[in-house]
């Protein structure tokens, strides 16, 4: 087995960050609040619960340097929380939203975060000194439906996105007097400017990831496909891989030759490039058996006894169950967080949440036909 | 079980473990409301084609796909007028009390004797593999549940007519 630990912390976690020594989780147990747990003596404790949103929290973020957390949710409203002493304080950020926001993310140099939203938009925020405030820079009119996720370029300015209209698109996000002039690459680009659309998915597209280096970016589409683009920029190189399982929620790169998808199928998968830099689906990470579902001949009764409320919740089935996955995640797995210490080149263990409430720490590096890839 | 009951089972089981991939997702035309889309029908890109299953003209099932709700409507086989006031009946009777069975819809799509209405708060409460097996053993217990109504008006019927042409002897 890869999982290191499990641990059940709620009922349901839509997402999750990790403190910058990972002594510390914040996540969002599927309702308004953050908590944060530390690890005391062995055990998770919680030690703070951050609430001042009041609809479900869709992303958190915790920055590595200078230590804040980012929370966005449903209700329109994002707030960067420091720590000072032994409290958090919350400093509200104006995205000049309408809708939902959906996902966050720190960039690299954690000089500005960018927050995707329901009103098919992308709110870049940005600390501006003299006000003593977030500022929020919106790329409007160039999503067609809302924006599922973001992921920063670690040259800081260019940031890609996901939307339900199936797109994949990578903008330069250059703001003057926060950037420094001609900081790598492209620099002559102005700010919201689109780089590249690609339009290889049918259906409505999540999670993505940049390689470590950036040269490589890497998406998957709800048509249970995962794509791979090389050369971002005027003229990229993809690659589609199907596979036949149920669709992907969010990815991770491991290394610039393996990637880690997790999803509606419960176990993350192992998806790797071979010398070509060709990819392909290698195996699923966690063991998983799949027994045959099992009839239970029970009669009308036990639809009537849902009626009566007495199975409610499929607990007391007639001892059979249905079909056991045999995996760690029970259910949909959301989000995957990679647990890179600073200075590491290769990521081998990330922490994965999902809708079963568990938190799990995976290792790769007793997986010894993965260490090629590393 | 007969074959092509369970052919057409498993394929509804299929469909639904494809199906049943859903998501919170907050309305995008409406600031603060988070609705099943499948009913509201707003945004078109966030719907999926929807499959039609049928096992002959008078049995099928019809199942909706959006991005974080997932609507299953079925037509139960309706030999004769006696079956068909049966089911009217009993479906009617499962409908109005629809609340106790969580994913039970109150009214059934058009076209339809019942709907189911699953939304991505069920997916999270609920283990996925329960709920698909609750709707195919309620689509497999319907119609055994309809002919044994059925028998029973019969044989209910048998008895009346034999006691009340006994006074005529």
């Amino acid at each position: 087995m890869a999982a290191v630990s499990v641990h059940q912390f709620a009922q349901c976690i839509t997402c999750h960050a990790w403190s910058p020594d990972h002594s510390m989780i914040a996540f969002c147990p599927n309702n308004n609040e953050v908590h944060i747990y530390k690890m005391l003596e062995g055990k998770w404790e919680k030690i703070h619960v951050l609430q001042k949103h009041d609809q479900i929290v869709s992303g958190v973020d915790w920055s590595i340097s200078s230590n804040r957390i980012v929370t966005v949710s449903h209700d329109r409203n994002s707030y960067v929380w420091s720590q000072e002493v032994t409290e958090w304080v919350p400093t509200l950020v104006i995205l000049r939203l309408n809708r939902a926001a959906l996902c966050v993310q720190w960039s690299p140099k954690e000089n500005k975060f960018a927050v995707g939203s329901g009103a098919k938009t992308v709110c870049i925020c940005y600390y501006e000194q003299e006000n003593n405030w977030w500022v929020s820079k919106l790329i409007r009119k160039r999503h067609d439906s809302s924006v599922t996720s973001v992921a920063w370029h670690p040259n800081n300015i260019l940031l890609a996105t996901t939307s339900t209209d199936g797109k994949c698109r990578v903008f330069s996000t250059f703001i003057k007097g926060v950037d420094p002039r001609n900081s790598a690459g492209s620099s002559d680009s102005k700010f919201g400017e689109q780089i590249m659309q690609l339009d290889l998915s049918f259906s409505w597209a999540f999670g993505m990831k940049w390689s470590p280096s950036g040269n490589t970016l890497a998406y998957v589409g709800h048509n249970s496909m995962i794509y791979f683009v090389d050369d971002v920029g005027p003229s990229p190189s993809a690659q589609s891989v199907a596979f036949r399982d149920l669709p992907l929620r969010d990815v991770l790169f491991v290394s610039e030759r393996m990637v880690i998808g997790v999803g509606f199928d419960c176990s993350p998968m192992v998806f790797t490039a071979d010398k070509r830099g060709l990819w392909s689906f290698l195996r699923f990470l966690d063991e998983k058996k799949t027994s045959s579902s099992a009839r239970h001949g029970s009669q009308f009764s036990e639809t009537f006894g849902k009626f009566y409320g007495q199975s409610k919740y499929g607990s007391n089935d007639t001892g059979g169950t249905s079909r056991t996955r045999g995996g760690v995640h029970e259910n949909c797995i959301t989000s995957i967080v990679s647990l890179e210490k600073a200075g590491d080149t290769t990521v081998t263990t990330f922490s994965t949440s999902g809708l079963d409430g568990k938190i799990v720490i995976w290792d790769l590096e007793k997986q010894n036909d993965l260490l090629d890839y590393a | 079980m007969a074959n092509s009951l369970r052919l057409y089972l498993t394929c509804i089981r299929n469909t639904l473990e494809a199906a049943m991939c859903l998501q919170n997702f907050p309305c995008q035309e409406v600031e603060r409301h988070n609705k099943p889309e499948v009913e509201l029908k707003t945004s078109p890109e966030l719907l999926l084609n929807p499959v039609l299953i049928c096992r002959n003209e008078a049995e099928k099932c019809l199942i909706e796909t959006s991005i974080n709700s997932l609507r299953i409507s079925l037509k139960v086989k309706q030999a004769d007028e006696l079956e068909n006031i049966l089911t009217k009946k009993f479906l009617r009777f499962l409908s109005m009390r629809a609340e106790a069975f969580q994913v039970l819809r109150r009214k059934p799509v058009q076209g339809y004797d019942i709907s189911f209405l699953i939304t991505n708060y069920h997916c999270e409460e609920m283990q996925k593999q329960k709920l698909i097996d609750f709707i195919v053993q309620f689509m497999e217990d319907i119609d055994k549940e309809i002919s044994e109504l059925k028998l029973s008006v019969n044989t209910r019927g048998r008895l009346v007519a034999t006691e009340f042409l006994k006074q005529f002897i």
